[in-house]
């Protein structure tokens, strides 16, 4: 089981992004502003280190969402060798989602003799593709994301609603709200229903000035829940991760990620 | 006979307290620095469960650093723009202020007796921010309290008062 959840896991990575097994992350410059018409910049990035730019990434899949749930062209886009930006004008009262993320894909991992390969392809597609040699054929399903919330002036809800699709969370606090020294229960759902054993880490900024990075591992109870309480005001990350056999027509495995960017607020 | 003296409790300790009034007194302290932009500075009372009870001031200027008062921004600013408006006075410098909260919410309702915390936040552009946060027994009891400086907000006294 660990070793085809590392195996997934590499899959997802390889084909989401150019940087293997980096994290992609999104970090606005303001999570909470009390003017309509602010700006907002995000850096978005591979690496390994939470908040440490590394690698700048392709923006095509950054999309931002207005609080009325609709997708706001993004006015400026570049993307840099460490780190790509993405700037946009938020005209409207409520809380914005940025989510980089693209669509689900499908890669197969083989064998042959003791290389290890891949191909970008499902269940059905594969067999064309496979040598006749291929042994230890497995096909996974993977899909990540990564996103932020930006609140002008009184926090709404429309862009935290539940798709029922992949790895979604909900939580006890509007991300708005989330405050230093106060818990906040978060429950991870898959396809709409709590899933038990998403696992997650968290992290926060400034690690590169840490001995020790201070990342915690988890995973959600058997309600889908796991509670955090940050302990000082600061930006942090939640990754967290999903995967289990599927029982599909494209696919032996699924892979799901999200990638939450918060602010803890100072008291 | 205890519903009676319930009654009456109520009765005396209601009017004493609808008639007390607590006076906050502010001081700006004096910051040597060679760009001194006044503090933004918001005064409120909120009830044991962290819910705000009355907004009593607001010193305040331009919309975009009004977030930068973090407590007030999520508390009142954020939700309540109109209350807010209502109350908002121009920025004040250094010296020492005084307000007042005549013991009432903001429907214009004597709060329940029991216990309230003071909150006075202060942020200043290229200056820090501090929060200084104060409990006090709300019964008609007097009240007299002092809160010490911080770097942005001299000492705070809290009296109670007779209202007028």
């Amino acid at each position: 089981m660990k070793k085809s959840i590392l195996a997934s896991f590499v899959i997802a990575a390889a084909i989401s992004a150019p940087a293997i097994a980096h994290t992609l992350w999104v970090v606005p410059s303001h999570f909470v502003l009390s003017k309509t018409g602010s700006w907002v910049s995000a850096d978005v990035s591979a690496a390994n280190m939470t908040f440490v730019a590394d690698k700048g990434i392709p923006v095509d899949n950054v999309s931002l969402y207005t609080p009325e749930g609709k997708k706001q062209a993004i006015e400026h886009k570049y993307q840099g060798k460490r780190k790509s930006q993405v700037d946009a004008q938020l005209n409207a009262e409520g809380t914005y989602k940025l989510e980089l993320g693209g669509p689900v894909r499908f890669g197969t991992m083989y064998k042959v003799g003791d290389e290890r390969k891949r191909i970008m392809a499902d269940k059905k597609t594969r067999a064309k593709e496979l040598p006749a040699n291929a042994t230890d054929v497995v096909t996974s399903q993977s899909r990540s994301r990564s996103v932020a919330f930006i609140t002008v002036n009184k926090p709404t809800s429309e862009v935290l609603a539940l798709k029922n699709e992949g790895l979604e969370f909900k939580s006890s606090v509007h991300p708005a709200d989330i405050v230093a020294g106060e818990p906040v229960t978060f429950t991870f759902l898959v396809n709409g229903k709590a899933q038990a054993g998403v696992e997650l880490e968290v992290s926060y900024e400034g690690e590169r000035y840490r001995d020790e990075a201070g990342r915690v591992q988890h995973k959600t109870d058997a309600t889908g829940q796991f509670t955090y309480t940050p302990v000082e005001a600061g930006v942090f990350l939640i990754e967290a991760s999903y995967s289990a056999k599927a029982e599909s027509e494209l696919a032996d495995q699924i892979r799901e990620g999200l990638t939450l960017t918060l602010e803890a607020a100072l008291p | 006979m205890y519903k009676y003296l319930v009654a009456a409790l109520l009765l005396c300790c209601g009017s004493a307290m609808a008639q007390q009034e607590l006076e906050i007194q502010v001081e700006l302290p004096k910051i040597d620095t060679g760009t001194y932009h006044r503090p933004y500075v918001a005064v409120w009372i909120e009830n044991e469960q962290q819910q705000p009870v009355r907004l009593i001031e607001a010193w305040l200027e331009k919309p975009d650093w009004i977030k930068d008062l973090r407590r007030f921004w999520r508390k009142l600013g954020r939700s309540e723009p109109q209350l807010v408006d209502a109350k908002t006075g121009a920025t004040k410098g250094p010296g020492s202020y005084k307000v007042r909260w005549d013991g009432k919410d903001e429907q214009g309702k004597a709060v329940a007796a029991g216990t309230y915390v003071l909150f006075v936040e202060a942020a200043r552009e290229q200056g820090g921010r501090n929060l200084a946060k104060q409990a006090f027994t709300w019964d008609g009891s007097s009240v007299q309290i002092e809160i010490k400086a911080s770097k942005e907000l001299g000492k705070i006294q809290l009296t109670s008062a007779q209202g007028n």
